[in-house]
């Protein structure tokens, strides 16, 4: 087995078997980490926990929703703004967060009826909402406030009102990914099922496991649109409560992100028959073939072409014009869980750059499988890394760029190591084949931004030069480029606009197919 | 149907050679292959496979549920892929498909599941 102890690692030596090189003709009998274990103690981890993952990662991108953490003011501000999954309802699930502001006196007393007052006042605020989640912190944990009694209570006192519970404190699992679990677990037993939703088209899908970050979900429910198919409910970016309490009435659940939300996925499938499709949205022929996937599902194939050929016609000029400039530059895609291996492969291909390493903050043995079986031979994977190694790694494989979180990648910043946000994303949206393109343009603006020339400048002693090292990024990304790539007449820089989204909401399209009967009036159940 | 001008012998080494091309493939390119339990593993493998090798040899498929539907548009996908890509395919008996398929399928639930090192796919829970 290839495992890897880093040196700042040998007072912790259970970390060696967290870390693989995949050799040559290894395979995953071979060389996988281990993964989805508790963090060793002593390692800095990376990870955020339970209630992170239930709260901020699943629940909150859901727009419509008083999102409630019932616990200290912290742990709502800490998940609060710091991941951008914006939506068409002028980004209330954004604006706002709620707590029942949870004190040392609510630990001794109990704290039910301060979050009854919590609840009824966030409702009272904005009456525009009638829907509310409430997340279970580890202080809510430990004192055992029974949050489903209180909220049953308060939904019969206002049948107007939903509320849905989420038992996931922050000690409920190894890391955020236990939160993702429990949460869709819970949405599928509590809330699923409960809402008959109006079908309008013959090919209704659940999108899963996407959460709009920067705008992606507009993107990919442009296309399907464009193919005539609803999308019954996003889980969970600028996804609907109602039109997720409806999930199970799908015709396929199309999963993007396996990592948070295969459980779903799963429960729906043996509950209710729904498949489930697995797509890459990131990437042209990824995202070509997720299209022509998903409309041979539904015969739709001829919509699919037309929109690839017309997405390729647009946008392949302006991924080569940056794929001639990433050529053989060394990355390193290290973000929380899934995005190592959707990139893996097709960022290598479509782009040149070479992934030497991927690592997983809260993965499982399973994304280190793609991510692993996707990378070329040579890559260092790491789970569960703490910043040493992190520091290690870039010392050791001297990576032109790594994708992560901001607070690693501020660290990698002070080593000269450009980052771009793997989880937020720089200038997204970075899905789609716009997306695609967005994404090359700022990997090509970290490499080569001109502060890297000037940061090399010392200013501490005698005058600033003013004649040295003010340079363009592309007078130091053409330097070595042939003419024939440098002035290819067809290839050019992105040429689309700094807000791409924002006009797809007003876009306007053609009925969708619908004949296999009448839909139903939309009248939705009384909330459970 | 039977394709023109087979090659004269499929050997092991070739066999294999050919197997190792198409697995890589899968690994590299689909998602199909790892669900997070042993028995979806199972599943997803057998049926996607089945149909690769029945369109790879000409054979109609005409898939009745959504559950086939779904093996289905993933195996036209992949049958797709390795006729672009492998262009030895088309050199091949259907026997010779037939073998080189099950070689693979062989392979594939070696690496994904019974030789596999993750230790979630026998949780009982999904």
């Amino acid at each position: 087995m290839p495992y890897h102890l880093f040196k700042c690692s040998e007072t912790i030596p259970e970390r060696e078997k967290h870390a693989v090189i995949k050799g040559e003709g290894e395979d995953l009998t071979s060389a996988l980490p281990l993964g989805y274990l508790n963090t060793i103690p002593g390692t800095l981890s990376e990870r955020g926990c339970a209630y992170c993952g239930a709260k901020h990662v699943i629940g909150t991108p859901m727009k419509d929703v008083i999102h409630l953490s019932h616990g200290p003011v912290g742990c709502t501000y800490d998940t609060w703004q710091t991941k951008r999954y914006i939506s068409d309802n002028d980004n209330f699930q954004l604006k706002y967060t709620f707590a029942s502001d949870m004190k040392e006196k609510h630990v001794v007393f109990g704290a039910e009826d301060l979050l009854r007052k919590s609840i009824l006042e966030a409702f009272e605020a904005h009456p525009e909402i009638d829907r509310m989640t409430i997340y279970q912190t580890c202080a809510s944990a430990l004192i055992g406030d029974d949050m489903e009694a209180l909220a049953a209570e308060i939904m019969d006192e206002h049948p107007e009102y939903d509320i849905f519970v989420v038992n996931s404190p922050g000690f409920g699992g190894p890391s955020q990914s236990g939160g993702h679990h429990k949460i869709n677990i819970a949405w599928v037993n509590d809330k699923v099922g409960t809402v008959e939703p109006e079908i309008k088209s013959d090919y209704v899908i659940n999108y899963v496991g996407e959460y709009n970050i920067q705008g992606d979900q507009f993107l990919m429910h442009d296309y399907f649109r464009r193919m005539g198919i609803q999308i019954l409910s996003t889980f969970t970016g600028n996804g609907s409560y109602d039109d997720l309490r409806a999930m199970h009435k799908a015709d396929l659940n199309v999963l993007e992100c396996a990592r948070s939300a295969e459980y779903i996925c799963n429960e729906l499938r043996v509950r209710y028959g729904i498949p489930r499709l697995d797509i890459d949205g990131f990437g042209f022929e990824t995202m070509a073939g997720a299209l022509r996937k998903v409309a041979m599902f539904f015969g739709l194939e001829d919509k699919a072409e037309e929109i690839i050929a017309e997405e390729e016609a647009r946008w392949r000029p302006e991924l080569e014009w940056y794929r001639a400039r990433l050529q053989d530059k060394k990355v390193c895609l290290w973000p929380g869980g899934s995005k190592l291996w959707h990139w893996a492969n097709v960022i290598h291909e479509e782009m040149g750059v070479n992934v030497v390493s991927v690592y997983t903050k809260f993965g499982h043995q399973g994304d280190m499988e793609k991510g692993i079986a996707r990378c070329e031979t040579g890559a260092l994977a790491i789970d569960d890394p703490n910043e040493l190694e992190g520091m290690e790694a870039i010392e050791m494989l001297e990576p032109d760029c790594i994708f992560t979180g901001k607070r690693p990648g501020e660290v990698a910043k002070k080593v000269r190591t450009p980052y771009l946000n793997a989880h937020a994303y720089h200038n997204g949206p970075w899905k789609g084949w716009e997306g695609w393109v967005r994404f090359a343009r700022d990997i090509y603006n970290a490499i080569y931004n001109p502060i890297h020339e000037l940061s090399l400048l010392d200013i501490s002693t005698g005058e600033i030069p003013t004649d040295v090292g003010f340079v363009t990024r592309q007078m130091l990304s053409d330097v070595n480029l042939p003419d024939e790539i440098r002035n290819h007449p067809e290839w050019r820089e992105y040429t689309g606009d700094y807000d791409c989204v924002t006009p797809l909401m007003d876009r306007e399209y053609p009925d969708y197919p619908f004949t296999r009967g009448e839909a139903s009036d939309g009248e939705k159940e009384p909330a459970a | 149907m039977a394709k023109k001008n087979p090659q004269p012998e499929l050997t092991d080494e070739l066999r294999d050679e050919y197997r190792e091309l198409l697995l890589d493939h899968i690994m590299k390119k689909c998602l199909w292959q790892f669900h997070s339990r042993a028995w979806d593993r199972e599943r997803q493998n057998e049926n996607i496979l089945a149909m690769t090798t029945e369109l790879l040899c000409g054979t109609e498929v005409s898939p009745a549920t959504p559950d086939e539907r779904c093996y289905y548009v993933d195996a036209f996908d992949l049958a797709r892929a390795y006729r672009n890509k492998f262009t030895w395919l088309s050199e091949l008996s259907t026997d010779q498909i037939r073998e080189v398929m099950a070689a693979l399928k062989t392979k594939l639930d070696h690496v994904t599941i019974h030789g596999s090192l993750n230790a979630e796919l026998t949780d009982a829970h999904y």
